[in-house]
């Protein structure tokens, strides 16, 4: 509805010379977040709880809530060779042994602070391929965290029209998240 | 039975035929059909239909499934369009893929094309800069290309003419070398730009740093409101189609314009094959056409021909088109065509960093850059290479933010990032010299989906590119270091031609028949109902885009096709 009352303005503002053709209206959330099924219901249990871990519910949705798996998932499936995402899927298994190691459950069904410890030992370790998979699970959940519509809407000041550029503007005391 | 023939030709006859509805080809259309003319135009790709056919013209960044990255599977099938840099997820409608319309490369050659209405541009990047007397008096003073035809007096007022139709935004800098042009206000500089364009103007009284000419509306005139367009939003996702028609595009623009006269036939999906040449009307009465969608061949019909299929299909339709008078091409008796093809070098860049200028930022995005103009052997050689180069030239501020560690901390870090430092960059636009061995031609064997010979292609660079690389490099190094830029990097990505998007030649403009395809009014000089109006006719490069010169000379031919026609002549 958001995206409506956008395309209103739009046309409004250059006095109604253009009329809308019918994609722009058909749009709904459902019809652009559609994904094939592509890790194991656990794996994506572990990615989801990976993710909140990375980025948590705080006065603000996480990861979680914001469905940046979702992202990952496509992106993993999509846009990554076979060799990569057979690492990225070694990945979560090896999360998830590490978590019955350290606390007998999977990764997703640990305490917060539990998950945290397991991260850090990722992030430490001396396995060349279990470090670069937690870089990667770390820079799509920033990627898919910062790009998610509830961060780019209401955290950030993305502008998709913003109608001018200003060369030389005195910096702001203090400076939000710049996505454009 | 010869009834039917003589009412299918009938049917099938215009005044004029258009070959290709991008950039030139639109204006061809414009001109043509604004005269009165019965038009056809022909493209062989599918229509795209301003707004309609822009699917990703409001998409959100969140909306794209993988946040504008393109897939593994369209990457591996499309190595070629993939290096484009303005080739994404949400483009490649746009875009020709690789295997689609397939060509031979004799020297590495990525070949960059949209085919469909509006051709490339829907996805170009929209720096208009007019050409001057230094780009048309060079070869004959240089000695490395014939002479021009023409010279910059023959295309001022078509300059003036296009430019106030299509929209440019510019400033009046007063150069010999980058004349002023009808503009709309200019775009706002940033302050490191402003301090760059002053340190230069210190230390070299022939070296300027202007902001670029572009095809954008920042001050819509009547004349685009009544084309349906509007001011430029800045949202600097041009190359999906912009909505507003706040740049210049043949869909926004010159097509529908066209389309108002009542005289526009524009056809979808007809690859042409040919154009037809009767030996005893001396003349070409039409062109052959295959229907991409039924695969059959068609003929059409007409008393003038306007080929703007883009500069390398327009050589291909000419080599394809043989006759008994014209075995090796049409127009071909000087034995030039498909020859002498030149480019644009983009391989170099450089980037570094500044700290001044740390109590101000930018605000908003700009669709548009400051632009050097070449300063090299202008006024005498002063080098051991030939021509020069001109160079883009930007800077902006970044947002730092720190990504250690995980949790809430990380969370908290990264919705409040710091403000970077200033950085800056460039890239070169190096002209190359149009040779004899930079050729195209037809493939013996091969021919594409629609059974036409593929297009085989041997074009490279050369001593002289990267003579000029190295100047431009310890050029820009110079003047970076005078700015107090640091951190300086240079860059040379020995990209393949190609990805320039600036191909032009092969059917070269010139004086002399013996030595050149078209004379001075890009009509053939051997069958003067033929005009060529896009980069096939350019003589020599320049350092400049090219395709506001296309849009000037297409848009003075047909008014003189059309002057030649009511006389008879044609």
């Amino acid at each position: 509805m958001e995206r409506r009352s956008a395309l209103k303005t739009m046309a409004g503002a250059v006095g109604g010379l253009i009329s809308l053709p019918a994609w722009a209206t058909g749009w709904t959330p459902e019809t652009v977040s559609l994904s094939r099924q592509f890790f194991s219901p656990q794996q994506e249990a572990v990615l989801a709880a990976l993710t909140e871990t990375i980025i948590p519910k705080t006065d603000t949705p996480g990861a979680r809530e914001l469905n940046v798996y979702q992202f990952i998932q496509k992106v993993v499936a999509d846009c990554y060779d076979k060799a990569s995402q057979t690492k990225f899927q070694k990945g979560l298994d090896t999360a998830d042994e590490l978590a019955k190691k350290s606390f007998g459950k999977s990764f997703s069904e640990g305490e917060p602070a539990q998950q945290a410890a397991v991260l850090t030992q990722m992030s430490q370790s001396g396995d060349p391929d279990l470090k670069a998979f937690y870089s990667m699970v770390k820079g799509l959940t920033i990627k898919g965290y910062l790009n998610s519509e509830y961060v780019m809407t209401n955290l950030t000041n993305f502008q998709f029209m913003p109608g001018h550029y200003y060369g030389c503007v005195p910096v702001p005391a203090k400076t939000g998240t710049k996505s454009d | 039975m010869s009834y039917f023939n003589i009412d299918a030709q009938a049917q099938n006859t215009y005044d004029a035929i258009v070959i290709g509805s991008g950039i030139s080809g639109g204006w061809s259309a414009k001109e043509l059909t604004g005269k009165g003319l019965r038009t056809l135009v022909l493209e062989r790709g599918r229509d795209v239909r301003h707004i309609t056919d822009y699917p990703t013209t409001m998409t959100q960044p969140w909306e794209f499934e993988h946040r504008g990255q393109l897939t593994h599977e369209m990457k591996e099938a499309n190595p070629i369009i993939s290096r484009c840099y303005a080739f994404y997820e949400g483009t490649h409608q746009f875009f020709v893929k690789d295997a689609e319309h397939p060509y031979v490369q004799e020297k590495p050659f990525d070949w960059i094309r949209g085919y469909q209405v509006g051709g490339k541009s829907l996805m170009w990047a929209r720096q208009t800069q007019r050409w001057s007397d230094f780009d048309f008096d060079g070869p004959a003073r240089d000695g490395f290309a014939v002479d021009w035809p023409i010279r910059y007096a023959d295309l001022a007022p078509w300059y003036s003419y296009v430019e106030r139709f299509a929209g440019i935004t510019g400033n009046k800098d007063g150069l010999p070398n980058l004349p002023d042009g009808e503009f709309l206000p200019p775009h706002e500089w940033n302050c490191v730009e402003k301090h760059f364009q002053k340190e230069v103007a210190k230390r070299y009284k022939d070296r300027h740093v202007i902001m670029g000419r572009a095809a954008h509306i920042t001050q819509p005139q009547p004349i685009h409101f009544q084309q349906g367009r509007a001011q430029c939003q800045h949202r600097t996702i041009c190359e999906r189609g912009c909505p507003f028609g706040g740049y210049f595009s043949s869909n926004a623009s010159t097509i529908p314009w066209a389309a108002k006269t009542g005289k526009l036939t524009l056809r979808p999906n007809s690859v042409v094959h040919s154009i037809i040449y009767d030996e005893q009307k001396g003349k070409a009465t039409g062109v052959r056409v295959v229907d991409t969608e039924t695969k059959q061949m068609k003929e059409y019909y007409a008393r003038i021909i306007f080929l703007n299929a883009a500069a390398l299909n327009s050589n291909l339709v000419l080599l394809n088109s043989t006759s008994r008078r014209f075995p090796n091409g049409l127009g071909n008796d000087s034995g030039t065509l498909g020859k002498y093809v030149a480019f644009h070098n983009y391989r170099a860049g450089i980037s570094a960093e500044f700290d001044g200028n740390l109590d101000s930022t930018t605000d908003g995005r700009r669709p548009n850059s400051p632009y050097i103009p070449r300063f090299r052997n202008l006024y005498k050689q002063e080098t051991d290479f030939l021509r020069g180069y001109a160079a883009g030239f930007t800077a902006g501020r970044a947002t730092k933010t720190n990504q250690e560690g995980f949790g809430a901390d990380l969370k908290n870090n990264l919705l409040n990032p710091t403000l970077g430092g200033w950085h800056v960059g460039s890239h070169m636009m190096g002209e190359t010299i149009p040779k004899e061995s930079s050729y195209v031609a037809l493939d013996s064997n091969l021919k594409d989906p629609f059974g036409i010979p593929q297009l085989k292609i041997n074009i490279g660079y050369d001593d002289n590119d990267d003579k000029m690389v190295k100047d431009y490099q310890e050029q820009m190094t110079e003047m970076f270091t005078a700015a107090g830029f640091t951190n300086i990097r240079l860059r040379d990505d020995h990209r393949n031609p190609g990805l320039d998007i600036h191909e032009m030649g092969g059917v070269r403009m010139g004086k002399d028949p013996k030595t050149s395809m078209l004379n001075k009014w890009n009509q053939l000089h051997a069958v003067k109902n033929v005009f060529v109006t896009d980069g096939a006719s350019m003589t020599s490069t320049s350092t400049q885009n090219p395709s506001l010169t296309y849009m000037a000379m297409s848009a003075r031919s047909a008014d003189y096709a059309v002057k030649e026609m009511k006389k008879g002549l044609l």
